[in-house]
């Protein structure tokens, strides 16, 4: 009898075990912060919003201000992922920068919609020496300077003022950096585009997702996209004339008909390799699932070896 | 009690010595001179010049005294001396209003409003092109927000003034004007500097109004119709290229000292003058 009585308390511990199994591994809590680039910020709401669709206690907090502020706020252990949207620079690397590049997009040139020399920009566009001239070198006061004509309107420029992505990767464009970039500074990228909008001569640059609308495609009302004539012909041909909607540009540098810079990937920089399991988990979901939402947000997807590159990385292989 | 009062006390040296320990890289290699006087910026290359910034700051500022104070002045002896006792408790609130709302809001509503008004009104008016983003926008915008604080400490030091002072020359024959004139603003002259010198350090750090119209060209600024680039608009656009440059952290520290150390040197006299006010009246 106690033999029975000690087999059945037996069994019914080892059946305990048994049923008693692990909570689910996909029970992330917990919130991730972001801050950075104002290129990604949309990329990183909408991610943060199905991320958190199969993770209901997660929460995803982003911030906008600059990829200089993203990279000074992952470096300094403020937020866990900064949002970069240029190169890594060496010496942020030695600072403990560990990058992962996410997604693709490109910075445009922008003029007013109501620019009196507009059917002559857009149908001839300007070379990237014009664009040297007019933010380098400052040899371009006027519009005619740009264009190579004799016109005489006068030529505002405009840049950004915050240390941001948008900036240097245009400079990099000029074959220059950000602070070599001349003109009338103005903060974040609403407020350049803005910028540009009331002011029918000036010229600036914007992220596509700043320079076209979320909603019907088309360049913002008021913006015009400023065409690069990239064979120097003096002529947009329709081969380069790809700036009509948000679609058609996006294609554009997916099949790297428009150049790399101005398009450039995406970062997010944590500092040093991720450790906490709901950061490795984001991370990992972005370079997977999270890539189903990047065409429809107006974002280029990035090459499967790029994204197994990530993946490696993230796991320290 | 008074441990808790020393704390902001020693809050504001601990900021300053923390601001100093971050800047002795900079101020260890480069010469003091190319620092303060040198108008070349150019952190890549290693210039750290300044000068474009130190006189942005006092330009901005400058204007922005330059249109406050009369108005500030007038509008605190209206109505201390002559306004009904209605229109005075209608306004006082209102004007203290005005020193609580946010700076971006003042920065938003300076974009959409001054700069236009600058760049498409005023500047046409001298013979001037400009895009609207210029130390006169910056300075219109800083106006508005010292408004109060002059206003409201030249009120205080009005009211300071005992009235059978104000009797006493309205006996002899004078004016409201002239009493105005010769006994409430030569007696309240040290309060209406000290309310002055407050405004004006307001204004020297008023951060993210003026950088949102102000242009942010770091050059030295040629007229009022130039761009500016005064060193708070600095310190908040390149806090993100910090890590980034060998030293920039450093330069912006140092910017950010000297920037506190104005500031609190304004302060301390306004409130030396202020004390001396005061213990005068009582």
């Amino acid at each position: 009898m106690k033999r029975l009585l000690g087999g059945m308390i037996t069994f019914a511990f080892i059946s305990m075990l048994a049923v008693s199994v692990p909570p689910p591994a996909q029970e992330l809590s917990g919130t991730i912060t972001l801050s950075g680039a104002w290129a990604l910020y949309p990329m990183a709401v909408k991610w943060g919003e199905e991320f958190r669709k199969l993770h209901p206690k997660v929460r995803v907090d982003v911030q906008a201000g600059g990829a200089g502020k993203g990279i000074a706020d992952a470096l300094a252990g403020v937020v866990d992922l900064g949002m970069v949207s240029r190169e890594i620079h060496p010496i942020e690397v030695e600072k403990g920068a560990f990058a992962i590049a996410v997604v693709k997009d490109g910075v445009v040139p922008t003029i007013s919609a109501k620019n009196p020399l507009l059917d002559r920009i857009l149908s001839s566009g300007l070379k990237k020496e014009a664009f040297i001239a007019v933010w380098i070198t400052e040899t371009a006061k006027t519009w005619g300077d740009a264009l190579g004509t004799a016109d005489k309107t006068a030529l505002h420029v405009y840049t950004r003022s915050d240390a941001c992505g948008a900036a240097e990767t245009w400079a990099a464009f000029l074959e220059k950096r950000q602070e070599d970039l001349k003109g009338i500074g103005v903060y974040g990228d609403p407020g350049l585009a803005e910028a540009v909008r009331r002011d029918t001569l000036g010229i600036g640059f914007n992220n596509i997702n700043y320079a076209y609308d979320a909603k019907t495609l088309k360049p913002l009302p008021g913006i015009m996209i400023l065409p690069i004539d990239l064979d120097g012909s003096g002529k947009i041909e329709p081969a380069e004339s790809v700036y009509q909607d948000r679609d058609a540009i996006t294609a554009a540098i997916a099949q790297g008909v428009y150049p790399s810079p101005p398009a450039r990937d995406l970062y997010l920089v944590s500092k040093g390799r991720p450790q906490a399991p709901l950061q490795v988990e984001f991370l990992r979901w972005v370079l997977g699932e999270g890539q189903k939402f990047v065409a429809e947000t107006g974002y280029i997807g990035l090459s499967p070896e790029k994204l197994a590159d990530g993946r490696r990385k993230i796991e320290g292989r | 009690m008074l441990v808790l009062t020393a704390v902001p006390t020693f809050l504001v040296l601990l900021i300053l010595i923390g601001l100093f320990i971050r800047a002795r890289p900079i101020l260890a290699q480069k010469p003091f001179f190319s620092l303060f006087f040198s108008s070349a910026w150019s952190p890549l290359k290693g210039d750290f010049g300044l000068l474009p910034f130190i006189m942005g700051t006092l330009w901005v500022t400058f204007v922005s005294l330059v249109l406050a104070v009369p108005i500030s002045l007038l509008t605190a002896v209206y109505l201390s001396e002559y306004a009904p006792l209605s229109v005075r408790e209608f306004t006082k609130p209102i004007i203290d209003l005005l020193a609580g709302l946010p700076s971006v809001i003042y920065g938003v509503w300076g974009v959409l409003l001054v700069v236009p008004l600058v760049g498409r009104v005023i500047a046409p008016l001298f013979g001037v092109t400009s895009s609207g983003y210029t130390i006169l926008a910056g300075g219109i915008v800083l106006a508005i927000m010292i408004f109060p604080t002059i206003i409201s400490v030249s009120l205080e030091v009005f009211s300071s003034i005992p009235y059978p002072m104000r009797e006493a020359s309205l006996s002899l024959g004078a004016t409201k004007w002239e009493t105005v004139h010769h006994v409430v603003l030569k007696k309240g002259l040290q309060g209406i500097i000290a309310a002055i010198v407050l405004g004006l350090s307001r204004a020297f750090g008023e951060t993210m109004a003026v950088l949102m119209v102000v242009g942010n060209i770091p050059r030295l600024p040629g007229s009022v119709f130039d761009g500016g680039y005064p060193l708070p608009a600095l310190i908040a656009n390149n806090y993100g290229e910090m890590m980034s440059v060998p030293l920039y952290d450093a330069a912006l520290m140092l910017a950010a000292a000297v920037l506190l150390l104005v500031v609190l040197f304004f302060n301390v006299l306004a409130r030396l003058i202020l004390v001396r006010v005061e213990r005068r009246a009582a």
